[in-house]
């Protein structure tokens, strides 16, 4: 009797058994089937993208920086800093280059996150909020591939979430033209359905109607397709007032972390603000174009331009003023550049002067980056307008705009940068507006690009001229190499020449 | 959709979590229940005495009948009532008595309730009838002879079987170790044994007193040691065991009895990372298996697995289980070797009061060389002319500023006792630390209380609980990042430049600017920055055991287990670091709930004195919940707010919290046969489900089988009596290892901040891992040959064992395509394989009134990566966050151990006149660097051979952080109630990557240096390895910073005094012992860092768990020296 009884043990452990099924129920994590529901998930799928896009990976260091090195207006300021990045700036990078190894996978991330959001976004009903959702997610991927396109060519091209990553493990290199096709079919789509000023009118952050107008004009303007990309700036500059699109007073005040929200002359920003959760939200350009040791800012002396960019760039232009830093302060005493500790070179100062934290918390910054603003703009109509019908009056007039604000010295009217000579050539126009664009973009992220689109490789590197020296540039170093452990696991990516 | 998913799967789960609550309660009934049929309390409680001399069987029932309630029911033929016997017995109950009477009769009794049925047995018939026994029955003709049973120690021993020689004539010593027996005239010796004693043999010669003391058995041949899900005599194992005795566990005082295996068993590799008071220590079992996941051994405490190890003078026993023979029965996490560990209890007998106290002052072991004010003046400014003028300078010496004497106080007392039906133990332990680093401190506070209870003539029922709380006050040490605003205490210590003071005139600290950076400075750090945990660990395992019949058991164990912790820091505006963001408080919350349910059944039984078979089988159940919140607040109104008002703050950080379950659920048998004692067979398997693993494949199958011959048993060994055990081994075994995280084998999304609308930060889902399906454990393959070898009456005792392992289907991040947007994807992909020899020697040197034994543990291990994904390299980064440049700093390579280090072999510096190997970033002067150019490319393949110039491919391994071997020695000596112990324990052929004499001695001028700057190029001093002094070198990795790290320690030497009796007459106490002992003594090393026992967890987060990031330094707190004053009574 007594064992009969006890049987009853084993068979009640056996029921235990049926409880445990061993499923998971991750409380607390999101799995990502069927996650996309409603129109505020595809606008939280989105926001995954800005927030890779913002990080430390991408625009917040990495990629950035890497476009910034690759000019000839930065150069790198302490050469003991780590080797990726002096190969980037010398134009001798290999496959395995770690500045590379970091944002080409963080920047397919974010492609993922926002072919995720579209996928999502078309099984639902097509509002036109959704439509406008969906636009906003295909002007990010066509800002992802653009980049992508520009620094490697020919790029593996996905427009689907990725579910399976052996589903993309053989695939190869889609040519150049055919990504420079799907960027303006996405920025097309963009445009058509995105709203001319976000519900929050202030917002800079998501694009409007008028950022993907601005882009495709970018687009344009790189492959060369002078009209188009005129058209496009035209009609950015055409409806600047219902977009709320207009320069900036004082051109300091660009570069103010505390004006810099809603700002009318940005017209696509990617914004940071202290509260950092690494690598996202981190901003690393104050501390890369920072003096080290210095009263004004914890820097680290990465991002430092070289000498001549300074010498030669008129003491007269209140933009070189907000630019670059020649003097700080060390232990209160305020020295010249020339008794900087370390780097004895004027620093850029766009970036940490008014970064809205303490000098310390240098890689958590309130700064807002412009991706676009209106004064591109302007400069990209004039230089268009140029190929297209030489130096107008009109074209003249966008450069005009551009530095009669110049004139501005922090409220004092001065008398330089003087209006374009009416009786300018097309050639010198051109290169007036290639100069005009390195001087008021200085430090933004922008001078490489023009450098490739026009070529100026050999040129700008090259001679006594040079404000950046280097001898090896060729037209090679023009493309970034594809990295190489993709390369490694996919057979099919083939390797750019050179690398 | 999925939220209803969600909730009715919660629904089901609690449904389920209510069935099972009823289900436990059933099971607790059911004992109850068991309780009310099977036997009554009054047959276990009524004792009684008896004196009956030469009477008959009758006469004696009549006693028992008179006496007490009990009847006796027997058929006439059964026995024979006029039988004459000698009874003489004390307060005993029913059955000890019965067994008496009956011994080795053919009457087999029963007890129901108050009744006793005598029946006839059949199974002795066969058993020739005792001719002594009959005597001792039938004839008066015999002498009473009585006396007292001791140990060592003057204790009485109870239950100390006391029989005359040669034939079955005896008793047990009752609880004042007392007997009185009834001998034959013509006996002629006494022989007195008990377990894990001695067994003594004294001659009668016409005594009638004998007042015996008991030693210890030396090595026990007959000792029985834990197996998990049960014991086992030693000389039946026929897998890998190695046994820690209590003794060594208390040999001097531990935070963590882990700290106490260190060197005590061959295959278990106990490492410090470092020496802060209660830190974690890195444990590999016959090494590291794993790439990826954890090759931490599973523990198991009274049979709870999973749970935290108590303090070692609780302990009565560990034992380690090693081969895959012996872990098996822990299946999916037995790889890694299980640590088993069994807390004291308490004994039959008088109550035993155990006081041990002892109290230990520290000093720092060593400290480095740096450069003096002048000598660093003249450092600094042949890098930069000029940067430090004027004579304003101090000379501090930052580590005599740091170091103090630290101390240590020890206390422990225990009670314990019972009679034959309960014992008891209750233990309270005290751990008070003051470490020798400014500020750092650590208090434990244990309760140990264990109580097992005969409640029924065959149920067993106990419970074992465990308590403790923590409470540290930390530094910084280790830090991951490091740099300006992160410098820990000790890499502050020695980087910082000694010409300035602790503090400024006005009593704020003196910051540290060497290279215009402002950091703080270690003092500051030490006193300012709070950081304290409180931790809170309450288990309890209840156990029922119930015998079933005589060869059948089952047995059923709930554990619980709690471990709470509260992790608080507070950052100041007095520190630097502080001041920009007016302060900055964090407390961390965390919780864990582990629940465990075994269920099993063991059968044994001997078949014709000839198979002996032992069937466990059972059913196991675990749980395990872990819970974390953190909140953090800056910008503090005051300081004096510390990190209990975060509210005070007026900038709220964002808040943290997160939840992880995991189940486990397995079925397990083991059968163990013997065959004339000389042939052992044991076959394990466990059937093991996690919920960890992806949805197809749930469940695996861990199988092994071992195989041994105790050769000295055989007839033709008879003619060697020198051999006393000669046992080979061999086993073969599948296990595995399941510590991956919870949720790894599913896609998920994550939230990461975005900053979108008006400044506002909003957070993002967005994909963050891909699903693998197939996802399963870890499989570890393992072949053990071994051979124990007992000489001289086992004076001489040998244990050598080879293994062979080969851990397959690592669990790995598999490197996916990044243009999916995936880096990588947890994957079964890779091998790993250890092989070793093992070596234990025990010797009894002499053991007269001078006692001298040695032990010696000997173990090598060779770890090798056997197959990667491609066979491709994965390189590995780690090192400090600020310390920007150094790249790769390991490999895992193909046919090399984990952890290789990796970078460039270092040639020392180039001379004026020599040729500079051109290559970006190397120095091109004289008094440079130089490293080796071993390799080029061609046609994009490595050749192999030097090409000129210095790159990427010129790396190479550059040294191997896993010791060749490691060893402990032992040595005690006693003689008079003295005793000497001595405990080396080494470890040699590891290499150590320290980056903190990477910082101090790159010669670049951003911090002080040690002295080797002395010895640095200059162009006078050419003949040196050190370089030339610039502020434009690059951190390299090179061989110039991996260093030999070997080292043989004397860990403990101690010198004890025991009381002689004489003394401690009257006073109550029964045993005292005082002693003197030196821990960490003598350390001979040629490692130039502060301790060669270190590993730099760094950044990584994978904290004593990395196989792949070990033996690095940098800013670890160093170990201490210490003299330990302890007393230990008895009462």
């Amino acid at each position: 009797m007594k064992l009969s009884k006890l049987y009853i043990l084993p068979l009640l452990t056996l029921f235990v058994l049926g409880c445990t099924d061993l499923v998971e129920n991750p409380v607390g994590r999101l799995i990502p089937d069927g996650f996309i529901k409603t129109e505020k998930d595809v606008q939280t799928a989105i926001y995954g993208a800005y927030g890779k896009i913002a990080s430390d990976n991408y625009w917040g260091r990495e990629m950035a920086a890497a476009i910034m090195l690759r000019g000839d207006m930065v150069d790198i300021g302490n050469r003991s800093t780590v080797a990726a990045r002096i190969q980037i700036n010398d134009f001798n990078a290999n496959s395995t280059n770690a500045m590379i190894g970091t944002f080409w996978p963080m920047a397919y991330q974010a492609v993922d996150a926002v072919n995720t959001a579209i996928d999502g976004a078309e099984a639902l009903e097509p509002t036109t909020e959704i439509k406008a959702l969906i636009g906003e997610a295909k002007f990010l991927r066509a800002f992802t591939y653009f980049n992508l396109v520009r620094l490697f060519g020919d790029i593996p091209y996905i427009d689907e979430p990725v579910k399976d990553p052996e589903a993309v493990a053989t695939i190869s290199r889609t040519a150049e033209s055919t990504v420079y096709q799907s960027i303006i079919d996405d920025l097309n789509y963009a445009k058509e359905n995105l709203p001319m000023e976000h519900p929050l009118e202030d917002i800079r952050s998501r694009p409007s109607k008028g950022s993907a107008y601005t882009m495709l004009a970018d687009v344009y303007l790189t492959m060369g397709n002078w009209q188009e990309a005129y058209t496009h700036a035209k009609w950015v500059i055409d409806n600047a007032g219902s977009l709320n699109y207009a320069l900036e007073a004082d051109y300091q005040d660009l570069f103010d972390s505390g004006k810099q929200d809603g700002m009318p002359e940005h017209i696509f920003a990617i914004e940071y603000k202290r509260g950092s959760a690494w690598p996202f939200d981190v901003d690393s350009h104050a501390a890369f174009s920072g003096m080290s040791g210095s009263d004004e800012v914890a820097g680290w002396t990465v991002t430092v331009p070289s000498l001549a960019v300074y010498s030669t760039w008129d003491s007269r232009d209140y933009r070189r003023k907000v630019a670059l830093a020649d003097s700080a302060h060390y232990s209160e005493i305020l020295v010249p550049y020339t008794e900087f500790q370390g780097t004895k070179r004027p620093h850029i100062a766009k970036y940490w002067r008014f970064m809205g934290v303490p000098r310390d918390l240098v890689t958590d910054t309130e700064n807002n980056y412009a991706i676009y603003r209106f004064a591109e703009v302007l400069l990209t109509a004039a230089e268009a307008l140029n190929e297209v019908s030489g130096p107008t009056a009109e074209a003249r007039g966008y450069v005009n705009q551009v530095r009669a604000r110049a004139r501005n010295w922090a409220g004092t009217a001065t008398d330089f940068p003087a209006d374009v000579d009416a009786g300018i050539s097309k050639d010198d126009f051109r290169t007036l507006v290639l100069e005009e664009r390195r001087l008021e973009l200085s430090f933004e992220f922008k001078r490489w690009w023009d450098i490739k689109r026009r070529q100026m490789g050999n040129e700008v590197f090259k001679g006594p001229n040079a404000l950046e020296p280097h001898e090896n540039f060729n037209d090679t170093k023009y493309l970034l190499p594809i990295r190489q452990r993709d390369i490694d696991l996919n057979e099919n990516l083939s390797q750019n020449p050179g690398y | 959709m999925k939220k209803t998913d969600f909730k009715s799967t919660a629904f089901l789960k609690s449904g389920c979590k209510r069935v099972l609550k009823i289900m436990k309660l059933t099971i607790f009934l059911i004992f109850l229940g068991l309780t009310g049929v099977s036997a009554s309390v009054y047959s276990q409680s009524k004792k009684l005495t008896l004196n009956v001399e030469n009477g008959s069987i009758r006469e004696v029932f009549d006693l028992i009948e008179s006496q007490s309630e009990f009847v006796f029911i027997y058929k006439k033929n059964v026995i024979d009532p006029a039988r004459k016997v000698n009874l003489k017995v004390e307060d005993l109950t029913i059955d000890k008595i019965l067994d008496v009477l009956f011994r080795d009769s053919d009457v087999k009794y029963e007890i129901l309730n108050r009744q006793i049925i005598l029946t006839p047995d059949r199974s002795v018939k066969s058993k020739p009838v005792d001719i002594q026994s009959v005597l001792q029955l039938q004839q008066p003709q015999q002498k009473e002879v009585t006396g007292k049973v001791t140990d060592a120690g003057g204790l009485p021993l109870p239950g100390v079987s006391v029989i005359v020689k040669g034939t079955t004539i005896g008793m047990v010593t009752n609880t004042d170790g007392e007997f009185s027996l009834n001998i034959p005239l013509n006996a002629e010796t006494l022989q007195f044994s008990f377990v894990g004693m001695k067994t003594v043999e004294i001659a009668v010669e016409g005594k009638t007193t004998f007042n015996v003391s008991l030693t210890e058995e030396i090595v026990g041949i007959e000792e029985v040691v834990a197996i998990g899900y049960g014991t086992m005599r030693k000389s039946d194992l026929s897998g890998s065991v190695a046994s820690i005795k209590a003794e060594d566990l208390t040999a001097f005082p531990t935070i963590q009895a882990m700290q106490a295996l260190q060197g005590r068993a061959s295959g278990v590799h106990v490492q410090a990372t470092n020496g802060e008071p209660g830190s974690d220590f890195r444990v590999r079992i016959r090494g590291a298996k794993s790439i990826s996941s954890s090759s931490d051994p599973l523990i198991v405490v009274d049979g709870f697995p999973g749970v935290a190890m108590p303090v070692s003078e609780d302990i009565q026993s560990v034992e380690v289980l090693k081969d895959a023979s012996a872990t098996a029965i822990y299946g999916s996490r037995g790889a890694n070797g299980v640590i088993l560990v069994t807390t004291k209890s308490g004994k039959a007998g008088k109550t035993t009061i155990e006081f041990n106290s002892s109290y230990s002052a520290q000093k720092v072991l060593n400290k480095l060389d740096l450069l003096k004010t002048a000598d660093y003046i003249d450092y600094v400014n042949e890098i930069e002319p000029g940067r430090l003028t004027g004579s304003d300078f101090k000379d501090t010496d930052w580590q005599d500023e740091v170091f103090r004497q630290g101390g240590i106080q020890n206390y422990q007392l225990a009670i314990s006792g019972g009679n034959e039906n309960a014992h008891y133990y209750v233990s309270g332990a005290i751990y008070d630390q003051n470490g020798i680093v400014l500020d750092s401190k650590f208090d434990r506070y244990s309760v140990t209380s264990n109580l097992d209870l005969q409640a029924l003539k065959n149920l067993k029922v106990g419970v074992k609980l465990y308590a403790l709380r923590e409470h540290k006050n930390g530094t910084v040490n280790m830090e991951g990042s490091g740099g300006a605003g992160q410098t820990g205490v000790l890499s502050a210590t020695v980087l910082t430049e000694p010409t300035i003071p602790v503090y400024n005139e006005d009593g704020s600290y003196h910051s540290s600017f060497m290279t215009g950076l402002e950091r703080d400075n270690p003092v500051a750090i030490a006193r300012e920055m709070a950081i304290e945990s409180e931790s809170d660990n309450l288990q309890a395992n209840f156990f029922g055991e119930y015998q079933i019949a005589k060869n059948l058991k089952f047995r059923s164990t709930f554990g619980a287990q709690t471990w709470s912790s509260r992790y608080g820091n507070y950052m100041p505006t007095t520190m630097y670091g502080g001041r920009s963001i007016n302060g900055r408080g964090t407390i961390d919350g965390r919780r864990i709930t582990n629940l465990s349910n075994e269920n099993y059944f063991t059968f044994s039984e001997n078949f014709n004195e000839i198979h002996d078979v032992t069937l466990m089988a059972g059913y196991t159940y675990e749980s395990h919940r872990s819970e974390f919140w953190r909140a953090q607040s800056e910008n503090f109104l005051s300081d004096a707010f510390d990190f209990w008002n975060l509210s005070a703050g007026s900038n709220y950080r964002a808040p943290n919290s997160s939840l992880t379950e995991s189940e486990l659920s397995s079925y397990y048998a083991r059968l163990h046969y013997k065959m004339f004692d000389r042939y052992l067979f044991t076959f394990t398997g466990r059937y093991d489900g996690s919920s960890k693993f992806a949805k197809n494949n749930k469940w695996g199958f861990f199988p092994s089988g071992a195989v041994a011959w105790n050769i000295a048993e055989e007839t033709f060994m008879d003619g060697i009596p020198q051999i006393s055990q000669l046992k080979l081994r061999g086993s073969y075994g599948i296990t595995g290892n399941q510590s991956i995280a919870a949720y790894g084998s599913l896609a998920l999304m994550r939230t990461i901040p975005s900053v979108m609308i008006g400044n506002e930060v909003v957070n993002a889902v967005t994909p963050n891992t891909v699903a693998n399906n197939n996802l399963t454990w870890e499989k570890t393959a393992q072949r053990d040959i071994g051979v124990d070898l007992g000489l001289f009456d086992q004076r001489i005792l040998l244990t050598a064992d080879y293994y062979y392992m080969k851990t397959t289907d690592q669990l790995f991040q598999v490197p996916l395509v990044s243009y999916s947007g995936y880096n990588n994807m947890w994957s079964n992909f890779g091998s790993v394989e250890n092989k070793g020899l093992e070596l234990t020697l025990s010797t009894v040197n002499f053991n007269g009134d001078f006692k001298w034994n040695t032990d010696f543990n000997f173990s090598r291990n060779r770890n090798k990566v056997l197959e990667l994904p491609d066979g491709a390299d994965v390189l590995r980064s780690v090192f400090p966050g600020h310390m920007v440049g150094i790249g790769t700093t390991n490999v895992l390579r193909e046919g090399y151990p984990m952890g290789s280090f990796f970078g460039y072999i270092y040639d020392g510096v180039y001379q004026e006149g020599d040729t500079f190997i051109p290559g970006g970033g190397f120095e091109q002067v004289a008094g440079g660097e130089k490293f080796r150019d071993i390799n080029g490319k061609q046609d994009g393949e490595l050749t192999g051979q030097p090409d000129g110039q210095l790159n990427s491919d010129d790396r190479t391994i550059i040294g191997d952080p896993n010791p060749d071997f490691i060893w402990g020695l032992n040595n005690t000596f006693e003689y008079k109630g003295i005793d000497l112990n001595v405990f080396v324990q080494a470890s040699h052929g590891n290499d150590i990557y320290s980056f903190t004499l990477f910082e101090l001695e790159l010669m670049q001028g951003f911090n002080n240096s040690t002295t080797s700057a002395l010895d640095r190029w200059t162009p006078t001093n050419t003949n040196t390895d050190v370089p030339r002094a610039t502020a434009s070198r690059s951190r390299i990795s090179s061989s110039r910073f991996v260093y030999d790290g070997s080292y043989i320690r004397l860990k403990n030497v101690s010198v004890g005094y025991r009381l002689p009796q004489s003394l401690l007459r009257g006073s109550g106490i029964s045993y005292a012992r005082i002693y003197l002992s030196g821990q960490n003594l003598i350390t001979l090393t040629d490692y130039p860092g502060f301790d060669p026992e270190v590993n730099y967890l760094g950044s990584t987060g994978m904290g004593t768990t990395s196989n792949v990031n070990v033996g690095y330094d940098y800013g670890s707190y160093p170990s201490a020296k210490s003299v330990t004053v302890g007393v230990q009574v008895k009462f």
